[in-house]
This record gives C-alpha cells, sequence and structure tokens, in this order.
C-alpha cells in the first residue's frame, strides 16, 4: 500500500510539472535451488527453495529537488546467506535533496550515503551482492563558503534491515576538507587538509561503566606535484568495550588508532603507487553488539584491504580480508594488522622490442601483511602492541599481469599470482596456504561484433582446498548476446567427495539500459569479498536468474497522454 | 486463528508483490517515446584531487560526449578502454567528440587509478566517483557501462562490454556530429 502511495503521488507530480524528470532503476537477482548428488542444501534452507532479491529505485527531479525512495523485496525471501534482516517488502532508502550550485550548498533529508576522507572514520555506502546499505537516515548538510573550503554536517541513525528499523546508536559527523594550494593561489603544486569527527551517541544499551559517547576522528594531508602525489592520515578512536561472542565487555575497554600513508608517481607510460597502513582496534559498528557481526550490519567505517583486487574465480579463493579488531584467543591473539603493497604500471611502446606491433602492458604487485608485534595476555585480556614491528604474518601476495594484443583478431592477458593465506588469522579456520595461480585470458574476434573468449586457469596449493583447474568458453553472437559454460574443478582436494566440478552455463542479453542474465550451474561455498569487506555463501547449486533495467520518463504533456 | 492471520499475511505479500511488479512494467511501457534523461550533476574528482561538476558534461555542445564507467580491478573495463585507447587516434582524426572514463574504484583502489591510466598509456580524461554517488544516481547496477550524451542529454547506454561494442560505440559517435 505504501508502495502505490509512494508510485501515485510521484506521478501525480510529474503530471503537474513540465521540467521535472523521474528516473529509476529495477534489479533483480532470482536462484531457484535444486540439489543434485553432490550439492544439498541445509535442511533449514531447503524449506524455501525459490529466492529473490529485488530493487526499485526511483528518483524524481524538480529544479532544485531530488526525492528518491528505493523499495525492497526478498521474496519469497532473500538470497542463501543475506542477514535475516533483510526479508519480505518493504522501503530501504528515501531521502529529499535540496541542491543549489549557485549557493555551494546541499541539504539532505532521508537517507543519504557520504564518506569522509578516506573512508577509515566513516563511509556508508550500498553492495547489493554483500548486502550493504548502511545509510544513515536523518539530516545532512554540505556547504562550501569558499570554493576551495568544504564543510559536511551529518546527524542520524543508521539503516538496519527494513523500513523503520535503526541501530541502537545515533550518529554525529563534522568534516572539513580545504584545498590550501587553491585557497593561496598556488598552482604549481597542489596540496590540502582534512578534518573529520564522528560519534556515536549509544544511549538505549546502559552499560554500567561505559560512556555511551564513542567518537572517531581522523587529520589527513595531501599533495601533488608534477606527476608525484602523496598523502598521509593519522585516525583515532576514543575507548570501546570489547564484544567477545556476541557480549559487550564494559570491563574490558581499548582505544584504537590508524596511520596510513600513500605514494604514488606516474608519467605516460609508466605508473607506481605503494600504500602503507597500521590499524589497532580500528573496527567501528554503530551499535556496540554488532561489532564483528558476520552479516556485515551495522558497518560504520571502511577499513579494506590494501590489496591488489583480482577479477578471475582462482585468483578469488584466498582472499584477504583487512583484519582491524581486537581479540583474544591462545595462540590467535589479534589487536591490528600493519603492513602494505606496492603496484607498478608499464607499458613496452609500440614498435619496440618488446612493444612489437601494439604495445604491451604490464603490471606487478607486491602486498605483505601481518598482525601487530606485541605482549598478549588471553587469559586477562591484555594487550600492548609495539608501533612499527611486524608480528604473526597473515597474508602476502605476488602478482604479473601481462597484456598483449597479437594482432588484429587476437588477444590475450596473462596473470600470475603467488599468495601465502595464513587461515589461521584471516578467517579464524586452520591451516596456512600457499598458492600459485596461473590465468591466461584469450580473445579472438571473428567478426566486427563477433567474438569468443577463452579462459584457462590453474591453482597449485599446498593446504586448504589444494589444485583447481578451470576453464571458461564465452561465445559473443553479437554486442548484445552471449552464450558461457564455465567449470571449476577441485581435483587436488583431500577429501575424495569434495573433489567436485562448479560447472556453470548460461546466455546474457544486454542491450541499451537493459540486462538479462540467466543460467544453471553449481556455485563454490566461500567468501564473496567486494573491496575488502567479504560474505560468506554456502555451495549451492540451481537455477538463476539476473534482471538489470533503468528508465526515465519525461515531463508534463507525454506522461498525462500516456496516462489518459 | 493463527492459520487465518497467516494466510492473510500471504495473500497480502503477494498482492504486493504484483503491484510493484506492475509497477516496474508500468515504468518501462511509458518509457517509450519519452525523450532522453539529463546527466545528474554530481561532484566527482580529477586525478590530482579538483572537483568537477558534471554539469560541465552538460554544458558541452554540439558534439557527443562519452562516458565510459570503468574500475582498477574490472577486467572486461580494462579491455573495453584498451579497445577504445587502441582505435582513439583514427576516431579523433575523422570525428568531433570527448571522452571521459569515469572510475568507480573506492578508496581501496582509488589511489591506484593515475598509475593505472598512465601505465597503460591511455590518453582520454579520467575522473573519480569515489563513493559511487553518480553511479547511484544513474542506476547504474554493473561496471563496465557506456554512455553517450549530446547537448546535455543521454543519447546512448550500453551495460557491459565484449569485443567489437567499441565499433556501436562509434557508430553513434559518427551519427551525432
Amino acid at each position: 500500500m505504501q508502495f502505490r502511495k509512494i508510485t501515485i503521488a510521484i506521478l501525480f507530480l510529474i503530471s503537474t510539472h513540465a521540467r521535472a524528470q523521474l528516473t529509476g532503476g529495477f534489479e533483480s537477482n532470482s536462484a531457484l535451488y535444486i540439489d543434485d548428488a553432490k550439492i544439498k542444501l541445509e535442511q533449514i534452507e531447503a524449506r524455501q527453495r525459490l529466492r529473490s532479491n529485488n530493487y526499485l529505485r526511483l528518483d524524481y527531479k524538480l529544479a532544485n529537488f531530488t526525492a528518491v525512495v528505493q523499495v525492497e523485496a526478498y521474496e519469497p525471501k532473500a538470497l542463501l546467506n543475506y542477514s535475516p534482516k533483510l526479508n519480505k517488502t518493504n522501503l530501504g532508502t528515501y531521502y529529499v535533496k535540496y541542491k543549489n550550485d549557485q549557493l555551494r550548498l546541499e541539504v539532505t533529508a532521508g537517507h543519504f550515503y557520504e564518506q569522509f576522507g578516506s573512508g577509515l572514520v566513516f563511509r556508508t555506502w550500498e553492495d547489493r551482492q554483500l548486502g550493504i546499505a548502511n545509510s544513515i537516515a536523518g539530516g545532512m548538510v554540505k556547504y562550501s563558503p569558499l570554493e576551495s573550503i568544504h564543510i559536511t554536517a551529518l546527524y542520524g541513525k543508521q539503516r538496519n534491515g527494513l523500513g523503520f528499523d535503526f541501530t541502537d546508536g545515533t550518529i554525529g559527523g563534522l568534516n572539513t576538507d580545504v584545498e590550501l594550494s587553491s585557497l593561496l593561489k598556488i598552482e604549481k603544486v597542489k596540496f590540502g587538509i582534512g578534518l573529520s569527527y564522528v560519534n556515536r551517541n549509544e544511549k538505549k544499551q546502559v552499560y554500567a561503566g561505559l560512556n555511551k559517547n564513542t567518537f572517531l576522528t581522523s587529520l589527513r594531508g595531501d599533495f601533488s606535484a608534477g606527476g608525484f602525489t602523496a598523502d598521509v592520515e593519522y585516525a583515532f578512536k576514543s575507548k570501546d568495550a570489547l564484544v567477545e561472542f556476541n557480549t559487550v565487555r564494559p570491563d574490558l575497554q581499548f582505544d584504537g588508532d590508524a596511520y596510513l600513508l600513500n605514494l604514488g608517481y606516474a608519467k605516460n607510460g609508466f605508473g607506481v603507487n605503494a600504500n602503507f597502513r597500521r590499524v589497532e582496534n580500528f573496527g567501528m559498528y554503530s551499535q556496540r553488539k554488532s561489532a564483528g557481526n558476520v552479516n556485515n550490519e551495522a558497518i560504520l567505517n571502511y577499513v579494506p584491504a590494501l590489496t591488489k583486487q583480482y577479477d578471475y574465480t582462482l585468483t578469488n579463493i584466498y582472499v584477504y580480508a583487512a583484519q582491524p579488531n581486537v581479540s583474544f584467543e591462545p595462540n590467535r591473539n589479534k589487536a591490528g594488522e600493519i603492513g602494505g603493497q606496492v603496484g607498478l604500471f608499464y607499458q613496452f611502446k609500440k614498435e619496440t622490442p618488446l612493444g612489437g606491433k601494439y604495445g604491451t602492458n604490464i603490471s606487478i604487485n607486491y602486498a605483505q601483511w601481518h598482525g601487530l608485534k606485541g605482549r598478549y595476555d588471553a587469559a586477562q585480556r591484555k594487550y600492548a602492541a609495539e608501533k612499527v614491528a611486524f608480528g604473526q604474518k597473515y597474508y602476502r601476495d605476488a602478482s604479473l599481469e601481462i597484456r598483449k594484443k597479437w594482432n588484429k583478431k587476437w588477444s590475450s592477458v596473462f596473470t600470475y599470482l603467488n599468495q601465502y593465506y595464513n587461515a589461521r588469522y584471516v578467517e579464524e579456520a586452520v591451516g596456512e596456504v600457499n598458492a600459485n595461480t596461473v590465468v591466461v585470458d584469450n580473445t579472438h574476434r571473428l567478426k566486427k561484433s563477433k567474438s569468443i573468449r577463452l579462459e584457462l586457469q590453474h591453482q597449485w596449493a599446498d593446504g586448504g582446498f589444494k589444485n583447481w583447474a578451470a576453464a571458461q568458453v564465452e561465445f559473443n553472437f553479437n554486442s548484445t548476446w552471449s552464450l558461457f559454460a564455465l567449470d571449476l574443478y577441485n581435483y587436488g582436494n583431500k577429501t575424495v567427495n569434495d573433489r567436485i566440478h562448479y560447472y556453470n552455463f548460461g546466455t546474457s542479453f544486454n542491450k541499451g539500459a537493459y540486462r538479462v542474465q540467466a543460467g544453471y550451474g553449481r556455485q563454490r561455498g566461500g567468501l564473496i569479498c567486494v573491496g575488502g569487506v567479504c560474505r560468506f555463501v554456502p555451495q549451492s547449486v540451481g537455477l538463476n536468474l539476473a534482471l538489470n533495467y533503468s528508465f526515465y520518463v519525461a515531463g508534463k504533456r507525454r506522461l498525462n497522454k500516456r496516462i489518459i | 486463528m493463527k492459520s487465518k492471520k497467516l494466510r492473510t499475511y500471504k495473500y497480502k505479500g503477494k498482492n504486493f508483490m504484483s503491484k510493484i511488479f506492475t509497477a516496474a512494467i508500468l515504468m518501462m511501457v511509458m518509457q517509450f517515446g519519452a525523450t532522453a534523461q539529463v546527466l545528474p550533476n554530481i561532484k566527482l574528482s580529477t586525478m590530482d584531487g579538483a572537483g568537477f561538476q558534471t554539469q560541465q558534461l552538460n554544458e558541452i555542445t554540439g558534439k557527443p560526449v562519452v562516458l565510459s564507467f570503468w574500475a582498477t580491478w574490472c577486467i572486461p573495463c580494462l579491455n573495453e578502454l584498451t579497445a577504445i585507447n587502441d582505435n582513439l587516434d583514427y576516431w579523433n582524426k575523422e570525428s568531433k567528440f570527448e571522452f571521459y572514463a569515469i572510475s568507480e574504484d573506492d578508496s581501496r583502489t582509488a589511489r591506484r587509478v593515475p598509475a593505472v591510466v598512465n601505465g597503460k598509456g591511455w590518453n582520454f580524461n579520467v575522473l573519480l566517483d569515489k563513493n559511487q554517488d553518480l553511479k547511484r544516481e544513474l542506476n547504474l547496477m554493473n561496471i563496465p557501462y557506456t554512455m553517450v550524451i549530446k547537448d546535455g542529454k543521454i543519447i546512448y547506454r550500453q551495460a557491459g562490454y565484449v569485443a567489437g561494442n567499441e565499433n556501436d560505440l562509434y557508430k553513434i559517435i559518427k551519427a551525432n556530429q
């Protein structure tokens, strides 16, 4: 009912205002889980085999105003392993925004997504694949008193599930960015500073001996000149209670901090980028009891894994996730992480020995992450970490990617990845894995828009799932229609029954603003990670269908005609 | 009593769903014949950190403006931009147009953007949409995604990329000189 009323209201508004526009987007991801001989749903999940996640977003714009509503339908139930709070049909996000570029002012009432600096102290965003939509509902004002000074103030409660369900904390935030070089009218170099403050007030849940306010603050600076860039950030988190086994422990309180340094240099044909970071006790949730939850609920800041994000299936079996939290367990004490990565990109020019006729691109990446070295007392729940010292190694990877166009018809991407993955610390599971992965991705153009793509992958691993082989073929009939088939085979698994072929085949259709993809196959269980934030999914088999569509409705005259 | 309640609830749920789908279909039907969408005005940033209002793209007149949404970790996006860059000299000689590659990298990978762009020798404009504000307002679910604007109106959209799509894109550029 709510939805129909909103739709009617929006249509009415459009029909009465000639300059208005209505845009929208619809996304639907559905699955019918069908058990086969090797893969079966757990009994509790098997009660509902048809599942679907649907999102309909409508944006209504008139002059300086925008009104947005997003309705979400998880019917009859959400896809496997989404938060149980995402259930049935209800409002997701809704807001009204006023934006005036002359006044350099933007005011939002309702839900908003926002990020302060790099997101270390505050980030709200939407990622439907991960089930993250942690908008703040309340008010936000963005104002620039001068062109080079930007101020944001916000206040509200964080979305939790659907409708009018919010987490316990009340969030207030203030952010300032000053482009100092343009303020001082300096042109050859660019530099600026930023300052953020975010407070969580948790009045609803009172814990004896615990301050109801917890704050995060960040100070940062950036510099760039002649292809060289550098930025540095220090962030601090005030004392907060340890949360163990979903229990808040007011008797155990720790503060936290984060140091981030990024350096880069680029000129035509060459680029290098390095990131270093140390974080200690820096996870932040909009309610204490949600700390470290597996459903990615109530996340208030963004501590991404600073490793290269790979895009091939076998390169995504052992994925590092950042480890910002404190936890005690004999032989598995954690208080944060320290490490860095370096990425290098180079182009061998055309008509050189290594460049050939079309040029050759290479990229090299190295990342290494450790726990914080220090004294840990798991029994007393105490620790003291050193500032610059490497503890237990959590993860390391080294990779090489070569991209080469051989002639007008053939091109290839070759990837080699060497990884060390400490599952005991990263996943709180058992074991360590050394893995080597090779991917060869070939595209052959047949006619103008007709092509075939063949991807071959292999992974050698001394632990975990052991060896994998994978192949994928994609046939693109024209620019709109493709067929694909792939198989991942875990032939090296120690358990003979787990040597499973995860095959998938299907078709996809893309035209203009439409996208439809349908397929059948087996989904490997494990972590789905985007930007270093992960969601665990169990293995499954079945049919799946994905639909995307974005649309637009014009102003007064046309719409009236259509309604009649 | 309990079962009766349950039944009404189920019925309501179904009804609600069907309304959503009807509404969605209604929207799709209404779209035909509608004039083109205007690009929303969102603040992006350039590779050296300066602000960039997308309104500037709406103000370019008389020639098509191509926007290609990508990320450093998205292989089909890199395939698309590499193919476009290979054709860029030839396209520029024959036609007038502007090209912007809009990175959807978040703060995990956004700092790699200048290194990737230079390391690949790309010769087009690059903008960053670090918290996906533009992507969200345009209702783009996945990248790669390419669109063409002319005189402030979106005249062409292509979701996804397969080898050869750049030829279709160039046809649109040529037809809108």
